[in-house]
C-alpha cells in the first residue's frame, strides 16, 4: 500500500503548514473580536519578525556562539519582544488615534502602516532573500523507502510542539488571568467593560501585542523551516493566515486554530491531487464553500444585530 | 600654469554647454535604462556597470568620430509604466541612442515609444521573443531569446544526461512557462518522454506536495522554468524529503542567491547561460577595470551591456552619421566585433547567432562549464 504512505506525507506536511498559519491568524482574529476591525499590518508585523529572528542568529554566530538551543532561545526571545514592541506601537500609531472614527479610517491608515514596514525593511535591510540556517537538520522516516516513506523532520516536530505550547499557553491566559477575562469582556461589549472599570485601552493595546507575539513566534519557525526570508513575505502569508481566521470564525481564537489547520491540510491534499498551481484555488475555494453554508466561520458566532 | 587654466575653461564651457541642453553636438548621448531600485536591482547593476565601462572605454580612444559618448542614466524600476515615463523622457532630453531597459515586461511598452520617436533601443538583458516579433526596425538587442534557450536545454538533457524519468515545472509566468515549454517540446522531438509537466506558485514557500508527487513518480530528473527564489527552495527542500534527482534552470536562476537560500542542495545543479564573457582571455582587460572599480564582472548582462554601447559607436562609425535611421540600416547590414562575439543581425533585430552554455553549480566553489564544446 503505497498509497496510505502518501497519504500519511500529505497529512503531516498539511499541518505543518496548517499550524502556521494558526499562529498567524490568531493575531487577526483576537483583533477583530475586540475592535471589530482587521489589522492588515499584521502580515508585515511576521515579516519583521522573521528579520529578527535573523538578525538575532547572525549577531549569535559572528560572536562566535553556536550552540543550537541557545541560538533557538535567543532568536525566539529577541523576536517576540521587538515584535510585540511593533505591534504596540502599530496600535499606537495607526488605530488609537483614530477610534471612534469611521471604520474605514483606521483600515486606510493599517494599509498605510504595511506599506510603511514593508518599505522600512527593504531600505535598511536590502531586497536581496536572506538565508536563515536550518539550525536542527534531519529528521525521522517511517515505511520501506523511496517512495513508500514518511518523512517528518526535526523542524517540522518542533513547529508541532512550540505550536500546541502557545496555543496551549494563550488559551490558559484568556480563560483563566485576570487581563484574559477583562479582554472576553471587551469582545462581548466594550462600553460595558469601560463602565465597569477595565481599562479599554489596554486591553486592545494587549491583543495587538500578543498576536505580535505570537506571529513572532510563526516567523521564527517558519523561517527556520524554509531557511530564507525577504521583505515581501509577509502579504502572501497575511492573505492566507487571514483566510484562516476567516475560515474558522473571525473573533474566535479556537476557530482560527481549526481554520489554520483546515487550510493547511486542504492545501496540501488540494496540491496532491490537482496539481501544485491549482494550491491556491483549493485553499480559497473552500473558504467560498464554507461561507456559503456557515456566513460566519466553522466556529464562529452568528452575528447578532446589535440594536 | 596657463594650460591648466584653459583646460578648466574648456571643462567650464563643456559643463555649460550641456547644462544648457545646446544641441552644440560635441557629445553623443546614450541613454542607459535599467532599474536602479526594486527588486532586481542587482541585474540593473550589471547592466549600468558594463555600459559606464564601455562609454569610458571608447571616450579613452577618443571617441566616435572625434565626438566624446555620454552616458544618461535612468531607472525604470522594472516597471513597465514607469519604463514609459523614462522612454518619454528620454524623447525629451533629446537622447537618440538608448541601451536598455533590463526586463521584458517594461521593454516592450518603451520600445513601441522608441520605434516611433525616431530612437535606437538596444537591450542586453531582455531575452522575450514578442519584443522583436512587431516589425520595428530600431530595437535590437544583444542578448539570446527565451525561445532559443529552452531547446539548448533540451538538447543537453536528452543528449548527455540521459535520464530515466523527467518532470518539467514552471512558475506559470510568462518567462518561465515560456522556457518550459519549449524544453518540454525539445524533449518530446528528441524522444523523452516527460512524465510530470506542472506551474507551481511564484512566492510560494512550500513544495512539500509537488516533491512528495515527484518522489511518487520516481522522477530522476528536473527541470525548471522560472527565477532563483522558488527554486532555491525546491533543492532544499527536495533534499530534506529524499528526492534523489538532478535538476536544471534557465539564467534566471543562475546567480549567487540561489546558493545563498539552497545551501549545500545547491551542489550539481545545471544551468543554462549565457557564455561567461569576463572568463574570455581577449576580455581581460576589460574584466579588469571593471574589477579595479571594486565591482564584479561575472553578471550575466555586464559584457551584453557593454557590446550594446560598441555596437552603438561602431553603427555610427560604419554609417558616417548620428541620424539613428541610418545607424539602424548599418548595424542589420554588417557584421560588428565586440567582446561578446561578432554579432550580426536578422530583420528583426535578433542575434543570427547566440550560444548558451550549460554550467554546473557548486556550492562554495565557482561553477564549471559542462557543455561540450
Amino acid at each position: 500500500m503505497p498509497d496510505i504512505y502518501h497519504f500519511f506525507q500529505m497529512l503531516v506536511n498539511g499541518l505543518n503548514v496548517g499550524s502556521t498559519y494558526a499562529l498567524i491568524a490568531i493575531g487577526y482574529t483576537m483583533v477583530y473580536g475586540i475592535i471589530g476591525m482587521i489589522n492588515f499590518a499584521h502580515g508585515e508585523v511576521y515579516m519583521i519578525g522573521s528579520y529578527i529572528a535573523f538578525i538575532a542568529i547572525a549577531g549569535l554566530t559572528m560572536m562566535g556562539l553556536d550552540s543550537v538551543p541557545l541560538l533557538m532561545t535567543a532568536a525566539f526571545i529577541a523576536s517576540i519582544v521587538v515584535t510585540s514592541a511593533y505591534g504596540y506601537s502599530i496600535e499606537r500609531v495607526a488605530y488609537r488615534p483614530l477610534r471612534g472614527s469611521n471604520r474605514l479610517i483606521p483600515l486606510i491608515s493599517a494599509i498605510g502602516m504595511s506599506l510603511f514596514l514593508q518599505n522600512l525593511v527593504l531600505m535598511s535591510q536590502d531586497s536581496k532573500d536572506k538565508s536563515i540556517p536550518n539550525l536542527i537538520p534531519g529528521g525521522f522516516s517511517f515505511g520501506p523507502g523511496g517512495a513508500q516513506e514518511v518523512i517528518v523532520s526535526y523542524m517540522q516536530i518542533v513547529v508541532f510542539v512550540v505550536t500546541v505550547l502557545a496555543m496551549w499557553g494563550l488559551t490558559l491566559f484568556i480563560s483563566r488571568s485576570r487581563m484574559g477575562r477583562a479582554c472576553r469582556a471587551c469582545a462581548e461589549d466594550m462600553k460595558m467593560a469601560n463602565l465597569l472599570g477595565i481599562n479599554t485601552n489596554n486591553v486592545i493595546a494587549l491583543t495587538f501585542v500578543i498576536g505580535a507575539a505570537l506571529a513572532a513566534v510563526a516567523a521564527v519557525l517558519i523561517s527556520m523551516q524554509y531557511g530564507v526570508i525577504n521583505p515581501n513575505a509577509g502579504f502572501m502569508v497575511g492573505l492566507k493566515a487571514f483566510t484562516a481566521a476567516v475560515l474558522g470564525g473571525i473573533g474566535s481564537i479556537p476557530g482560527a486554530m481549526l481554520g489554520g489547520l483546515v487550510l493547511g491540510v486542504a492545501e496540501a491534499f488540494g496540491g496532491d491531487i490537482f496539481g501544485d498551481q491549482y494550491k491556491d484555488v483549493v485553499a480559497f475555494g473552500l473558504l467560498v464553500l464554507v461561507l456559503l453554508f456557515r456566513p460566519s466561520g466553522i466556529l464562529g458566532r452568528p452575528e447578532v444585530e446589535k440594536v | 600654469m596657463a594650460k591648466k587654466q584653459i583646460t578648466r575653461l574648456f571643462a567650464a564651457m563643456v559643463l555649460a554647454g550641456v547644462a544648457s541642453h545646446s544641441f552644440a553636438a560635441d557629445t553623443i548621448k546614450i541613454g542607459i535604462a535599467g532599474p536602479k531600485t526594486g527588486p532586481v536591482t542587482q541585474y540593473g547593476d550589471m547592466q549600468f556597470m558594463g555600459a559606464k565601462q564601455a562609454i569610458k572605454d571608447i571616450n579613452e580612444k577618443g571617441g566616435v568620430d572625434g565626438k566624446k559618448l555620454e552616458a544618461v542614466e535612468y531607472d525604470d524600476a522594472c516597471d513597465p509604466k514607469q519604463a514609459v515615463a523614462v522612454a518619454n523622457k528620454v524623447v525629451n532630453d533629446g537622447v537618440k541612442f538608448v541601451v536598455g531597459h533590463l526586463c521584458s515586461s517594461s521593454t516592450q511598452p518603451a520600445s513601441d515609444i522608441y520605434e516611433d520617436e525616431g530612437i535606437i533601443m538596444i537591450t542586453p538583458a531582455a531575452t522575450s521573443p514578442e519584443i522583436t516579433s512587431r516589425g520595428y526596425k530600431l530595437i535590437f538587442r544583444t542578448i539570446g531569446l527565451d525561445s532559443a534557450q529552452g531547446p539548448a536545454a533540451g538538447n543537453y538533457i536528452a543528449k548527455f544526461v540521459k535520464p530515466k524519468v523527467v518532470a518539467v515545472l514552471h512558475d506559470k509566468q510568462q518567462y518561465g512557462e515560456g522556457i518550459a515549454t519549449a524544453v518540454k517540446q525539445t524533449l518530446e522531438k528528441d524522444g523523452v518522454k516527460v512524465a510530470v509537466f506542472e506551474g507551481i506558485n511564484a512566492g510560494d514557500k512550500d513544495f512539500a506536495s509537488i516533491i512528495g508527487k515527484l518522489k511518487q513518480a520516481n522522477v530522476d530528473f528536473v527541470y525548471y522554468g522560472g527565477y532563483h527564489p522558488e527554486l532555491g527552495l525546491i533543492l532544499r527542500q527536495a533534499k530534506e524529503k529524499g528526492l534523489n534527482a538532478k535538476f536544471m534552470g534557465p539564467e534566471g536562476v543562475g546567480n549567487d542567491s540561489i546558493s545563498q537560500i539552497a545551501q549545500g542542495a545547491s551542489e550539481g545543479l545545471l544551468v543554462t547561460l549565457p557564455k561567461s564573457f569576463d572568463t574570455d582571455p581577449a576580455n581581460k582587460a576589460i574584466a579588469d577595470a571593471i574589477k579595479a572599480d571594486k565591482q564584479d564582472p561575472s553578471g550575466p548582462f555586464v559584457f551584453p551591456a557593454y557590446s550594446a554601447v560598441q555596437l552603438i559607436a561602431k553603427g555610427i562609425e560604419a554609417a558616417k552619421s548620428e541620424d539613428p535611421t541610418k545607424v539602424a540600416e548599418a548595424i542589420h547590414a554588417g557584421t560588428f566585433k565586440t567582446p561578446t562575439g561578432d554579432l550580426s543581425y536578422d530583420a528583426k533585430g535578433d542575434l543570427k547567432d547566440f550560444k548558451f552554455v550549460v554550467y554546473e553549480w557548486h556550492f562554495g566553489q565557482p561553477k564549471t562549464e559542462v557543455s561540450p564544446q
